[in-house]
């Protein structure tokens, strides 16, 4: 074993936070949150979307994704957030998760889009602890980018995770 | 990047950097299981015909090449099986030894071994997972034995002593001077290569090339989105308007193009039945020495050419039907020869087209179906009434009731009663139909229907309020708007019409499915006759918009299981509609 000490603020620095990376931001009502970029496959405007019967309202139906039929999620509705109507700046944004080892394409209904960060270990702290029994393992953590806090999901969990109501509360 | 502690020798992985290129494997592993294929056809001729020069001479090639790939690429474990049966190959070819059904067992189990490697090297290039060597002590052993048994028979001196050297050297190949090695299998790889490609053209097969699936499946998506995008330019009504008759031509005849180019993209997908009825060749060879019963295998049609996902769903139904038949149906040669038969039973694998289906084939001249039997065990299991009357075709698709068997004893090849039920859920799963067709004590015949593509089926655009659904063609009897008269209530809740004499139940897709029609009133709507598992009902919709083939597509993740959705498909506009399942519909809850 290494028998050098390591000074507690340098060995801190040197662990790199595996949450870093480029980040998507966009917007879900007064609340900006974050997807890593590596979960991204495309980002384009609201278009017609097919309604499935027979599914949880926050499953808004599937599109048509250059032949390839993708079920469509609006995110507020997942996180218990009122609807709104779709605008100009409604986006889908289409994801891939990984369920039961395999891989899909799924959209995501958001606000609108910001840009692309690049966030540091240093920049990302750990979620705080909402009380009220609110567990979010969905949730990597929160960042601070130009004096505004976004929220870096874990977009696989949320989206394979059912019942994500308590975020919406748990923000307010 | 950390690197791997590996102890030499003690590791049989012993990758160099070579082997560490994923390319340079990927192109071993792909060749590789061809030799091993070309060997296995050629095991089984030889088999048949232990004379047959030209099939050792390949086989003996097939493991050689591998042999050379492996030590240049530092596999010294593959290397090794190879090594071995090459060395017994090769006394085969010089005359010292005699090739036995035992040695073609031996060898064929090596084929499995070197087989059951590439995967394992597959895993690794795939998932990155370290490979589990399949253990060889064993197999050394039997290959082993192969040679020694041999060599007394054989003249003695130059023989025991070729042998003798040739056991020394795969314990100081490896080991010793992989440099040295690796080019020297290097040069006899590149000189063996000519003679084994040869072999490959020889065998009969029309000129073609090797293409990776992936990019297959992606052309076909392409092509399909081309016929999207084409008929969206031809529909635009902006292009109605100006109505010039140069356009309108130029559009029709790219319109044909493209219908031509989506029609040879299809068929590309489309694969000769022929590596179907090549397993089924290794299947009943095994099983014929396993019970020890002699059964010939006959195949006709092995051009047949199906979509290539059908061949492999076929694949485990048509092994479980030929493993039956020679396990059940067949029976030994004494037996065969006491009932007047002959002594070797005979298997028929048959595969043709017929009007957009294939039709599959599997008879036996065994014992055929014995109905007393079947009714027997039925009875037992509860699944007949005493006293019911069923015709011999009733009780031959019994054995297709879960848990059912007539089998004396669970041998170890079939006969746990699992079988032919999963059998025909799989044959329906691929729209098809199943048949059986026997006489005792002559024989047994099962047919297979298949639809020839699963992917496309036609179907009728009907709107309900906003939405537009696609009814699969194959579910509907006709379509009628009702009048008042056709229409009554039950118990003022079950609506019917009177349908040519039969009172049909009414289904209201808006009720089911949850969304607001144009009207609820039904001699205002389109009532569709469906048939669905023997059922028929109607359908009320809206409106119908037209007739589309569509090529189905899964709904993907959670939506898949829905009921009363078979999945959704692209519609002209560019829109997703959504395929009915009629079966599943009838049986929602929400009338």
């Amino acid at each position: 074993m290494s028998s050098s000490v390591l000074t507690a603020e340098a060995a801190v620095a040197m662990k790199t936070d595996p949450r870093a990376g480029k980040y998507l931001t966009f917007g879900l009502g007064k609340e900006e949150f974050a997807i890593q970029v590596l979960r991204v496959r495309e980002i384009m405007g609201v278009q017609e979307i097919t309604a499935v019967p027979q599914t949880p309202d926050y499953v808004k139906g599937v599109i048509n994704l250059r032949g390839k039929v993708i079920p469509v999620v609006d995110l507020r509705l997942k996180f218990g957030m009122p609807e709104l109507e779709y605008t100009q700046r409604t986006c889908i944004v289409v994801v891939q998760i990984e369920q039961e080892g395999s891989k899909m394409l799924t959209g995501v209904v958001v606000d609108e889009v910001s840009e692309v960060v690049t966030l540091q270990g240093a920049d990302i702290e750990d979620t705080p602890d909402f009380g009220r029994g609110v567990a979010t393992p969905y949730l990597l953590g929160m960042a601070k980018v130009k004096g505004r806090v976004k929220i870096l999901l874990d977009i696989n969990m949320v989206m394979t995770t059912q019942e994500i109501h308590g975020l919406a509360e748990a923000l307010a | 990047m950390s690197t791997q502690e590996q102890t030499p020798g003690a590791d049989p992985l012993h990758l160099n950097e070579l082997a560490s290129d994923p390319e340079l494997l990927s192109d071993f592993v792909v060749e590789a299981r061809e030799h091993l294929s070309a060997v296995e056809l050629h095991l089984l001729a030889l088999d048949q015909d232990p004379k047959n020069h030209e099939a050792l001479n390949a086989i003996f090639r097939g493991f050689h090449t591998i042999k050379g790939l492996a030590g240049f690429l530092g596999l010294p474990a593959v290397q090794e099986v190879a090594h071995e049966v090459e060395t017994v190959l090769d006394l085969a070819r010089t005359g010292g030894l005699t090739v036995t059904p035992k040695h073609i067992d031996v060898i064929l189990a090596s084929k499995d071994h070197l087989n059951e490697w590439m995967s394992e090297l597959q895993e690794l290039l795939t998932n990155g997972k370290t490979p589990k060597p399949p253990g060889s002590q064993e197999l050394l052993a039997s290959i082993h034995e192969l040679s020694a048994n041999n060599v007394e028979t054989a003249p003695a001196g130059d023989a025991a002593a070729a042998r003798d050297a040739a056991a020394a050297d795969p314990v100081a190949d490896p080991a010793a001077d992989p440099v040295a090695t690796a080019l020297s299998s290097l040069s006899a790889a590149t000189a063996a290569q000519e003679p084994a490609s040869g072999v490959e053209s020889r065998s009969g097969e029309s000129r073609s090339i090797k293409v990776d699936t992936q990019k297959l499946d992606f052309l076909v998506d392409m092509v399909g989105e081309m016929v999207i995008a084409q008929s969206l330019v031809k529909h635009d009504p902006d292009l109605a308007i100006t109505g010039k008759p140069r356009l309108t031509r130029n559009l029709a005849q790219l319109a044909r193009i493209t219908g031509e180019v989506q029609r040879t993209a299809m068929a590309m997908r489309m694969i000769p039945i022929r590596q179907l009825f090549h397993k089924m060749t290794r299947l009943v060879r095994d099983l014929s020495r396993k019970t020890g019963k002699q059964i010939e295998l006959d195949l006709i049609g092995e051009d047949t050419e199906l979509d290539r996902n059908i061949v492999e769903e076929l694949a485990d139904p048509v092994m479980h039907m030929v493993r039956n038949s020679v396990d059940h149906g067949i029976e030994t040669a004494e037996e065969r020869a006491r009932a007047g038969k002959s002594r070797t039973a005979r298997v028929l694998l048959k595969a043709a087209h017929q009007a957009g289906h294939i039709l599959l084939q599997i008879s036996d001249d065994g014992r055929g179906l014995s109905t007393e039997k079947i009714l027997k065990k039925a009875r037992e299991r509860g699944l007949v009434a005493e006293g019911a009357q069923l015709s011999d075709n009733d009780i031959f698709n019994l054995i297709f009731a879960p848990g059912f068997s007539t089998a004396e004893q669970v041998t170890s090849v079939s006969g746990r009663g699992v079988g032919m039920d999963v059998v025909k859920k799989q044959i329906l799963k691929l729209r098809g139909k199943i048949e059986i067709q026997s006489v005792a004590g002559k024989g047994a015949t099962f047919l297979l229907k298949v639809p020839l593509t699963l992917a496309i089926i036609d179907g009728l655009l009907a709107s309900v309020g906003k939405e537009v659904y696609i009814v699969p063609i194959f579910a509907v009897r006709e379509m009628f708007r009702p009048s008042g008269e056709m229409l009554s209530t039950v118990e003022q809740r079950d609506e019917m019409v009177l349908v040519r004499g039969a009172l049909l139940p009414i289904v209201r897709l808006h009720r089911k499915f949850g969304v607001q029609p144009k009207t609820e009133v039904l001699s205002d709507s389109l009532l569709i006759v469906t048939e669905a598992a023997g059922k028929r009902f109607c359908l009320v919709v809206d409106e119908l918009m037209g007739k589309q083939e569509v090529v189905i597509k899964s709904l993907g993740g959670s939506l898949r299981n829905i009921p009363g959705l078979a999945g959704g498909a692209i519609l002209g506009d560019g829109r997703v509609g959504l395929i009915l399942d009629p079966e599943g519909i009838f049986g929602m809850a929400g009338r």
